[in-house]
């Protein structure tokens, strides 16, 4: 078998992602599918302000985090085959060889769409778990509303996915596999695009920095997103307790602390990974952790916190659009304003727990074995 | 320069230790080239990692350029290897994303090295400084990566199979660069190899079997890659 089920269950990233997109999709579609069956006719005037205006919330919600979502898990997806394919490119090579077509080989890929399921399924589930509070918070005991199964519902988070994510595992690596046999097992590396060349009187140190970001573009987006949805999910949880509820709060707060650890830590343990060798010369010249730190993921930083500025502002323009425009008329909304404490807590807590991270994956890369290096 | 004595390093292979090195004493003498020589698995690659201070002995003392690295630690062999030390690899190990030219930069960088154009020039490629690696031969990947080594300056530089992944001619060639610019900066080299062609370039000569050395021979007089005709 070219993609076993045990390879299809370790694309964990995409897992978590479907997981936290069908969570929240759950539980505002099926509200929004309950009370589209209200008779909104027999509603009080408050009532039906507030009725109005979680039906549009739920929609705008779900478009907003079903597509961002949906976006990350299809990077993520690229990714992974990419990485999949690289790390076992003379084996699909010998495959290729022996005769196997590249659609063949590419139809094993299909297998990725596990992940896929299990997560969605585990969402979707916890979605189903949670809707009654949900339900109790969004409806403030004046739109009487009954919980109720869809089944289009699980065919539309959870199966269509499956199948759609598999198809794109599979076209990836349709599109991957596409190199000659021989290209394969000697693991020639396709011939790199080569950016501008810095100038003469950069550092190498400075040059590492500039250049590893450039290089690897993807996980330059993982870390922008990790910022992205450290910076958002967590003001935003903090503005909930006013907007909303606590419970609310906690969600979102654990989503986003979920999405931003894997996509940081699928990021950086990538990197790791690729620079291996970069940084055991590096030690071997005499280099120090910390420049060789820096070298490898110091080029990152500013992603990160331009990703974490960008969620800032993008929390900011959704809230205000949801208290200003769409919950306008619902008594007892209060008004948003910016919360500066949010921002500053949060940002602290954002430089810690990053500059901790990297600290961290500066000291495991400084666990490569300088032997094993020199003796290959 | 180089002074070992009574060296000994284990590697645990499962459950049982392998000795790769059996009580090791050897001399290198500043500004002398010495070539270790021996077949697979004699523990010559780790020799070159215990005297370049990549790694420590089991046993035993290492003192190089004055120092004893087998008494330091982890951070003060780091910057022993900074200020002393250089390193050619087999695979020549270059960054692929950076021109031959900021690969040298890397060896110059440490040791605030401007020249680093003039070394390349020295090895035959000052036209191909703007290339990357993967624009260059194998000869003259390797010519970089021996650029990159003098570039910083050592006292001491370690070559592990520099011709291993070469043909004859492009090894005697890269040889020969290697010697003329030894001969021109007068650093020390320890190169370890299984191409006994090379024991007539060297000063000295260590020949290793299992661990141990069996025998040190001095040359006379170095002979060019060309001359002994190899």
């Amino acid at each position: 078998m070219i993609v076993g089920v045990k390879d299809g269950f370790k694309f964990i990233g995409v897992a978590v992602v479907c997981a936290c997109a069908t969570f929240v999709l759950t539980f505002f579609l099926n509200y929004r599918l309950d009370a589209l069956a209200v008779d909104a006719g027999t509603l009080s005037e408050e009532a039906r302000a507030l009725y109005d205006a979680q039906l549009v919330s739920a929609k705008i919600t779900c478009a907003v985090t079903g597509g961002c979502l949906a976006l990350i898990a299809a990077a993520l997806t690229v990714f992974y085959v990419g990485v999949y394919i690289d790390s076992r490119a003379q084996r699909l090579g010998v495959l290729k060889a022996l005769g196997y077509s590249d659609g063949r080989l590419a139809a094993g890929f299909l297998a990725f769409g596990l992940s896929v399921f299990v997560g969605s399924a585990a969402g979707h589930g916890a979605g189903y778990a949670f809707s009654p509070i949900v339900y109790r918070l969004m409806s403030d005991g004046l739109i009487p509303l009954t919980l109720r199964y869809h089944t289009t519902l699980t065919v539309c988070l959870v199966l269509l996915p499956t199948a759609l994510f598999a198809a794109l595992a599979a076209l990836c690596a349709l599109v991957k596999l596409r190199r000659p046999a021989l290209s394969l097992i000697r693991g020639k590396a396709e011939r790199e695009k080569h950016g501008k060349d810095g100038r003469a009187e950069r550092s190498f140190l400075r040059d590492c920095m500039l250049k590893t970001p450039a290089r690897s573009k993807l996980l330059t987006f993982f870390v922008a997103i990790a910022g992205f949805c450290y910076g958002t999910m967590l003001q935003m949880s903090r503005s909930m307790k006013e907007l909303s509820s606590v419970t609310m709060g906690a969600v979102m707060l654990l989503i986003g602390v979920v999405l931003s650890v894997t996509a940081f830590a699928l990021a950086m343990t990538s990197l790791t990974r690729a620079n291996a060798k970069t940084v055991a010369l590096m030690r071997a010249y005499g280099y120090s952790l910390s420049e060789c730190g820096a070298a490898v993921f110091g080029g990152f930083r500013l992603f990160a916190y331009l990703g974490f500025a960008v969620g800032t502002v993008y929390q900011y323009g959704l809230l205000k659009l949801m208290t200003a425009v769409v919950f306008r008329g619902v008594a007892g909304m209060p008004a948003y304003t910016f919360d500066v404490k949010a921002f500053f807590v949060t940002f602290a807590t954002f430089l810690v727990l990053y500059e901790a991270a990297i600290a961290f994956f500066t000291y495991r890369i400084g666990k490569t074995p300088l032997k094993n290096f020199i003796a290959e | 320069m180089i002074f070992a004595e009574n060296v000994t390093k284990s590697y645990a292979n499962g459950r049982t230790q392998t000795q790769v090195l059996k009580g090791v004493s050897l001399e290198v003498k500043k500004g002398e080239l010495a070539v270790v020589l021996g077949a697979s698995g004699s523990g010559k690659s780790t020799l070159l990692s215990v005297l370049s201070g990549l790694e420590t002995p089991d046993s035993g003392r290492v003192v190089a350029d004055g120092e004893e690295i087998s008494a330091m630690s982890e951070g003060e062999r780091t910057k022993f290897r900074r200020r002393a030390v250089g390193f050619v690899f087999q695979q020549y190990f270059l960054l692929p994303h950076l021109t031959a030219e900021k690969n040298v930069k890397l060896g110059a960088d440490l040791a605030k090295n401007g020249s680093y154009g003039e070394i390349l020039a020295a090895v035959g490629l000052g036209e191909k400084r703007k290339k990357y690696p993967s624009e260059l031969s194998g000869g003259e990947q390797q010519r970089v990566s021996i650029a990159r080594a003098v570039a910083k300056n050592p006292k001491i530089l370690f070559l592990d199979e520099p011709t291993g992944a070469l043909d004859e001619e492009t090894g005697r060639s890269v040889i020969d660069y290697l010697l003329k610019l030894q001969r021109e900066r007068g650093f020390t080299a320890v190169m370890v190899t299984h191409n006994e062609n090379l024991s007539e370039t060297a000063d000295r000569v260590i020949r290793m079997n299992s661990g141990k050395i069996i025998a040190v021979n001095q040359n006379g007089r170095k002979k060019s890659a060309y001359e002994i005709g190899w």
